[in-house]
């Protein structure tokens, strides 16, 4: 039985448009008034607690033209109604950048991740959005439609304002992730601390992207998620670490330093403390294997 | 309340129901179609009672909005097998003792055909795998992957054919 | 495959018997209680409080009854007898505590989801409008959250003129002061478990109806039909126009053991004189109805340096929430069950249940005796470790075996295997297995436990079952069982079958209908198998007598001769000399001799025990059993890879074996859960952990395959020599997950779930 906790009974429209053109229309006219879902699998527990009654509910399934995984002049596209699913088994990803892959599948479990698409993954912005990391960590872009046709790409490190609230304004749709095609040699890690091995909100999550040059670090991105209110990149590691010759030391100190830049909360799942512990742990597991193996891209 | 038409192929049959915007597929498979094999077991996708098949994956019905699911393909636990017509699946879980209460076993059983069409030998990790998003509160699991195992060793049994207990 | 001394030749008892509920689940044919529809039904709702502690000032459902589509919007006033003491026991009333129990909210509410109003509309959406509309004024009280805190002097008082401490037990064997003089090693330690909850797939669900002549029929997922005498008593009319029927249940485990909807329905059914439907939902199960009592428990325990057990003193508090349900039989089976399967010469057991404002718990499969074996298994862990033995030689030194007394004074007379168990378990872990990282550590840890089955003894228990054959031959078995999942029903074909000699398939079992099926008492304290097993073939037995009698004219030998098998009753020497069932059948039939039985099975009836010693037999009968299991924990991390898990039970005669190593399987994963990840958590009696997105319990990938092994020792009394498993089969898990993750870091976690923060707090991480 669904529960709700509406007030007042109102009337909810369903519009599916078939196109780009299409949905630009749409928003055009509805604005704040329109809400666009795609899997449905957050939209759905939200409506269901009442946290939100959109007037319009724009489904985004049909549209072809977000559905895709393609490598696009040296980098990978994505669009934003790919499933985890479909993420999971694709072979451009594979072995373009195996560790996204590696987080695709550890989405909920097999029934989320063959609706849950990558773009509402980024777009409700939760901390603990488990493909955030990894595409923080592979300096991933996300482009946004606005209403009036307009096109723009943002940084996916600029995407994620606070808790929730991210570059998307009223009417604005995410379209498509893009992200350089890491270099061959460019190792990347993604390990997901969750309180159960299948359908886990994480307690921690830290990706690690790294490019070696023999033992010294060339390129290094770090992100966390469920260490903040937003899945972050931790730029101050990265400098610590790129152009440098990585041993335990430096490692030592990374760990350290990750401890110092987030600000996990206590909740029923964990308390800030072991937050903190068992990301800095990981970290330093993550630069250390992607040290050991720089031709690894899984996690 | 504005409603919408749907029309949805369940089971093999061409149904329609009228459904609102935000009415879940679960909600309309129960209380529009009385579908009442697809169970409710927390509404939220956490326990997979409501597994169904849709368009060739399986799905929570209790997190797919009804109207995503027009014009669309569903199997339910009675798509895949029925007394005069039964899966090897349904027949193995039996033999196996895979079920006891039997709630989670719609759900089970739906994910455990998709499981197979997509990967007809899966090994026993893959078939845990396969079923994580399937909560069994019962069975401990053990009967449940063994009667996957079997099915899947054996492939299509004929009908009336039963392996002695 | 079951592992016995002698095997009986039976034809189909102890068999892999295909359950015959199983077909129509497994096609999707089953009508559970929110599948079954009634026209012109209308959806109830409950309104629940939104203070753990408060009084109700006023309550106005005008602009809620007003609203169109709503049928009836009830309060307190509206119930004609809203308190009743909740009676324990089936006829024999027990002195001592009364619960209260009370429909719905007046004078002051006692925990936080406690129901306040109930509304029937048209529909769903009608009634969910319908529950906003309904204005409530609280005036929010103190309220006391913790137990210890609450029995204290000059505590907020949960209830309104009673102590929150409801009741205390004593345990006094020997001399605890001399016992630990005598101790070489003394280990004491403080043990806490969470409350957890039952999360049964199936949500609270019923529907209700008033039928032709006027009787209140509620068709509602239960464990107990009998409770039709306590909605009577609630609407003040006669028992027998309230009728209760028990379709097959998605899971019980004690929670659907205490009145859930029934009550509601049955006043919305009384007042709309309409067919009504109320299913919880998910969050509405965890927050509101009954759960696992959380305990805190002191242990001290003492040995000497060869191992043997001389002292324990034990100091047991339960937060029994806000009302009183079942907490003191709970508190009961933990005092007894306080020193586990061991034979202590010193013991001084103090136990207390008291009354917060959290959640009410109450029945839980292992009904009290999960948190002290967890106790009671760690701290032999420790004294083991103390004394350089290992864990199982420390307890080979001090199980308990046939014919020794527990500290209660009650001698075990029938087969104690509980060192089998154990020495079948640990050696079916095999080989340890190796590390897959530096960072791993493997573990391994057992537990043994002995738990009850069969109802406490001075509840005078009784239980009754019709048998009778038709016609044809078929047989037919009515039982007023509740089939939680178990087999319950199943069970009884089997054994009706064996006893008449006829296949499984020719028997159909009618179980759950107050008004048709003859009562056969809860499905609860693990005593179906025992009681209603009992009941049917005593009855199946007199049919069978009743048959064997004209076989034996018909075919002019003596009765002693027959043999009933395969629809036939024959002479066993000349198996040629036979006679088709259903002949005789028909024979009996002309003759006018009875071809039914209603036979009622009682168990050993005693007395109230003593409180203040303990002393006394308070169960039929235990069954012993031993998990194993073997862990990997990440000490970087604490995440813990469960990967053997070995479960053996004496289990004195499988009746089928699918069914008993399902329990075995299931009840292994129920209590891994509670050692490893289940937690309801409050907040100032606030749940925080309301849907399965927080409230963890194992999935496929979070566990290894259950390995089985069962020992037939025939020592039960139930049928054929059966013990019961349903409950016994969860106890002992949490207790070997603690111990072989402690085996594995070489320290202890204390409190339950072993979650991974713990672990890294136990190394002293942070």
């Amino acid at each position: 039985m669904r529960k709700t906790k509406t007030k007042t009974v109102t009337s909810t429209t369903y519009l599916r448009p078939t196109d780009l053109n299409d949905l630009q229309q749409i928003m055009a006219e509805h604005q704040g008034r329109a809400a666009v879902v795609a899997g449905a699998t957050d939209m759905i527990p939200q409506m269901r607690a009442g946290r939100t009654l959109p007037a319009v509910l724009v489904d985004l399934c049909e549209i072809a033209e977000l559905s895709f995984i393609r490598e696009e002049h040296g980098s990978i596209a994505i669009g934003a109604t790919t499933t985890m699913a479909k993420l999971a088994s694709s072979p451009i990803i594979a072995s373009g950048s195996p560790f996204l892959a590696t987080a695709a599948r550890q989405v909920g479990h097999p029934q989320t991740r063959n609706r849950a698409t990558i773009g509402g993954n980024l777009a409700n912005a939760s901390p603990s959005a488990d493909t955030a990391p990894p595409l923080l960590a592979l300096g991933a872009a996300v482009q946004i439609m606005s209403p009036d046709g307009a096109i723009r790409d943002v940084p996916l490190h600029q995407f994620f304002h606070s808790y929730r609230v991210t570059d998307l304004g009223e009417g604005d749709v995410l379209t498509r992730i893009t992200f350089p095609r890491p270099p061959d040699g460019a190792a990347g890690r993604f390990t997901k601390i969750g309180l159960r091995s299948a359908s886990s909100i994480s307690v921690a999550s830290v990706a690690v992207m790294l490019e070696m040059e023999e033992t010294t670090c060339r390129t290094a991105r770090v992100a966390a998620g469920s260490v903040a209110p937003i899945p972050m990149r931790v730029f101050r590691i990265e400098e610590l670490l790129e152009g440098h010759e990585i041993g335990e030391t430096l490692v030592e100190e990374c760990s350290e330093l990750l401890r110092a830049e987030i600000s996990p909360i206590s909740d029923v799942r964990g308390s800030d403390k072991y937050r903190s512990y068992v990301a800095s742990a990981v970290l330093k597991r993550q630069i250390e294997m992607a040290v050991a193996d720089r031709r690894t891209f899984g996690a | 309340m504005t409603t919408y038409p749907i029309d949805i192929k369940v089971n093999g049959e061409w149904k329609r129901a009228e459904v609102t915007a935000r009415e879940t597929l679960l909600d309309a498979l129960r209380n529009r179609l009385r579908a009442f094999e697809v169970k409710d077991g927390c509404s939220q996708g956490d326990c997979g009672a409501c597994t169904v098949i849709l368009a060739g994956r399986a799905v929570n019905a209790c997190l797919t909005l009804a109207v995503q699911a027009n014009g669309k393909e569903i199997t339910t636990l009675k798509g895949v097998g029925t007394s005069e017509n039964p899966d090897p699946l349904q027949k193995s879980f039996v033999e196996h003792g895979a079920i006891q209460c039997g709630f989670c076993t719609p759900g089970v059983v739906v994910s455990a055909k998709a499981l197979l069409e997509a990967n007809p030998n899966p090994n026993r990790e893959e078939i845990r795998e396969g079923i994580s998003g399937n909560l069994c509160r019962c069975t401990g699991y053990t009967q449940i992957v063994e009667a996957i195992e079997d099915a899947a060793a054996h492939g299509r049994r004929g009908v009336g054919e039963r392996e002695d207990a | 495959m079951p592992e016995n001394r002698t095997r009986p030749a039976y034809r189909i008892i102890g068999k892999a018997a295909p359950r015959p509920d199983a077909w129509a689940k497994v096609f999707g044919d089953t009508a559970y209680a929110h599948d079954y529809t009634v026209p012109g039904m209308l959806c109830a709702k409950v309104l629940r409080s939104r203070h753990p502690a408060a009084r109700v000032l006023s309550i106005d459902t005008g602009d809620a009854e007003k609203l169109p589509g709503v049928d009836a919007v009830l309060t307190a006033k509206d119930v004609p007898n809203n308190e009743t003491a909740t009676r324990f026991g089936q006829t024999h009333q027990v002195g001592g505590f009364e619960g209260l129990y009370r429909v719905l909210a007046e004078k002051k509410i006692r925990f936080k989801g406690e129901a306040v109003a109930l509304v029937a509309a048209t529909s769903e959406a009608v009634a969910e409008e319908a529950l906003g509309l309904i204005h409530v004024e609280y005036e929010p009280l103190e309220g006391v959250f913790d137990p210890v805190e609450a029995k204290q002097a000059g505590a907020y008082q949960v209830g309104e003129d009673e102590s929150n401490v409801i009741c205390s037990y004593k345990v006094r064997k020997g001399d605890v002061e001399e016992g630990f003089k005598l101790a070489d090693v003394v280990v004491e330690q403080t043990y806490r478990v969470p409350m957890v909850d039952h999360a049964y797939l199936e949500p609270e669900s019923g529907v209700a109806w008033l039928d032709q002549d006027g009787v209140i029929t509620i068709r509602s997922a239960t464990q107990v039909i009998e409770h039709f005498r306590g909605i009577a008593d609630v609407l003040g009319v006669s028992h027998n126009r309230v009728r209760i029927i028990a379709p097959m249940l998605g899971g019980g485990f004690g929670g659907k053991e205490d009145i859930t909807v029934e009550t509601y329905l049955a006043l919305l059914v009384w007042k709309t004189r309409k067919p009504v439907s109320l299913t919880y939902t998910r969050e509405e199960s965890i927050r509101s109805h009954g759960k696992r009592h959380p305990y805190v428990m002191r242990y001290k325990t003492g040995a000497t340096k060869a191992g043997k057990l001389v002292a324990l003193e034990a100091e047991l508090t339960s937060d029994a929430g806000g009302y009183v349900y079942l907490s003191p039989w709970v508190l009961l089976y933990s005092t007894v069950g306080a020193t586990g399967p061991y034979d202590i010469p010193h013991v001084k057991v103090d136990s207390e249940t008291v009354l917060t404002n959290n959640t009410f718990s109450s029945a839980n499969r292992g009904f009290g005796a999960p948190q002290v074996c967890f106790a009671c298994e760690s701290q032999l862990d420790e004294l083991a470790k103390q004394l350089g033995l290992s864990p199982l030689e420390i307890r080979r030194k001090n199980y308990l075996r046939t014919g020794d007394a527990l500290a209660t004074g009650r001698v075990l007379e029938h087969s104690v295997e509980t060192e089998q168990t154990a020495d079948r378990a640990l050696e079916a872990l095999g080989e340890p297995s190796g590390p897959s990282s530096p960072t791993e550590r493997i573990g391994r840890g057992i537990a043994s436990s002995m738990t009850s089955y069969g109802r406490m003894t001075f509840l005078h228990d009784t239980s009754r079952a019709l048998v009778s054959i038709e016609m044809d031959g078929s047989v037919s078995v009515r039982c007023g069982l509740q089939d939680v999942g178990g087999g319950q029903a199943s069970s009884l074909a089997q054994i009706a079958a064996e006893v008449l000699g006829v296949p499984m398939e020719d028997v159909t079992v009618y179980v759950g209908d107050s008004a048709l099926t003859p009562l056969a008492g809860t499905t609860t304290a693990t005593r179906l198998l025992y009681m209603s097993g009992n009941a049917t073939k005593k009855a199946a037995t007199a049919v069978r007598h009743s048959l064997v009698k004209k076989a034996a004219d018909l075919l002019d030998v003596d009765p002693e001769e027959l043999a009933m098998g395969d629809r036939q009753i024959y002479s066993a020497g000349d198996p040629d000399r036979a006679v088709a069932l259903e002949r005789v059948v028909k024979a009996c039939a002309a003759d006018g001799i009875p071809l039914y039985d209603v036979a009622q099975f009682n168990a050993p009836a005693r007395e109230l025990i003593d409180f203040q010693t303990g002393q006394g037999q308070v169960f039929p009968d235990f069954t012993f059993g031993t998990q194993a299991m073997e862990v990997s924990v990440d000490i970087e991390t604490g995440a813990v890879k469960v990967l053997k898990i070995v479960s053996c039970y004496d289990v004195g005669q499988a009746i089928n074996t699918l069914s008993a190593e399902g329990q075995l399987h299931g009840g292994a994963l129920y209590g891994l859960g509670y050692g490893m990840m289940e937690e309801v958590v409050l907040d100032k009696g606030n749940t925080l952990t309301p849907s399965f997105a927080e409230y963890l319990i194992p999935s496929a990938v979070d566990v290894p395959d259950v390995k089985t092994i069962m020992i037939e020792s025939g020592g039960g009394v139930g049928p054929f020599g059966a013990k019961g498993l349903g409950e016994p089969s969860c106890v002992p898990a949490a207790a070997a997950f603690a111990n072989a993750v402690s085996d594995a870091i070489g320290a202890r976690v204390c409190d339950l779930p072993v979650t991974p923060e713990r672990i890294l707090k136990a190394l002293g991480r942070f």
